[in-house]
């Protein structure tokens, strides 16, 4: 399948999780993946294995970003955190990339930015559509999160979510 | 009010700390119930359901 136009900035939990869940590979399929210096950072001190040993190829930010004023305000407000508001720095200067993230807060930012912000969870069930994972592939790795993924989602919620997948796919 | 204790990492607790000195809080609790109080804020359970349920929307039916 022919990669999709679309640039991502990526935050550190997505790449966290997927690594996490042996899914990395999912992110080849955009144009350009997109690490601000500091995402890297925390990165290398949570799980350092995320960034090498396997096929996915980040652009690496080499400097740190500074916001402006306004956008270091709203950061603050709601407490982001550097990598953060790198990322959203960095979506400023290229409104049309997707942001991935897990952060609620950062994601309220970025919405209220107008970006596009999708997470692992999204990237995962994107999978099947995209033609990188079986459904069945998918239904086992979401039932996967709780024991192998630092990603925390609500039990209801995640089985909500894959009584969605069978009932998309036949399961 | 309740009591909790828990252990925060030294750097975040020089950081509150710095925040009474500098006169911005009265104590170091103000700052962690402020702290709590925002994170709070921004992850309400409905919030993070509805970041979850749009990326399912996306995840089946997108176009990108």
């Amino acid at each position: 399948m022919i990669k999709v136009i679309t640039k991502a900035v990526c935050d550190a939990g997505p790449i966290i999780h997927l690594d996490e869940l042996n899914c990395l590979d999912l992110l080849t399929d955009f144009q350009e993946i997109v690490v601000p210096r500091m995402v890297c950072e925390e990165i290398r001190r949570y799980r350092p294995s995320a960034l090498k040993g396997h096929d996915v190829s980040f652009t690496i930010l080499d400097q740190h970003i500074f916001p402006d004023e306004p956008l270091l305000a709203i950061c603050r407000i709601f407490s982001l955190d550097r990598g953060e508001i790198e990322a959203l720095t960095l979506m400023k200067k290229n409104p049309q990339a997707m942001f991935l993230t897990d952060d609620a807060s950062a994601r309220l930012v970025a919405e209220e930015m107008g970006f596009r912000v999708h997470g692992t969870i999204g990237i995962l069930i994107r999978s099947v559509r995209r033609g990188q994972r079986e459904p069945e592939e998918v239904d086992r790795i979401l039932s996967e999160i709780p024991l192998k993924s630092t990603l925390y989602i609500k039990h209801l919620l995640l089985k909500e979510i894959k009584s969605k997948i069978k009932k998309e796919f036949d399961l | 009010m309740k009591t909790i204790e828990t252990e925060v990492p030294e750097q975040l607790y020089k950081k509150a700390k710095a925040l009474v000195q500098e006169g911005w809080f009265r104590d170091e609790k103000d700052v962690f119930s402020e702290a709590i109080r925002r994170f709070l804020t921004t992850h309400q359970s409905e919030l993070m359901e509805k970041f979850v349920r749009d990326d399912i929307e996306w995840g089946l039916h997108g176009n990108d």
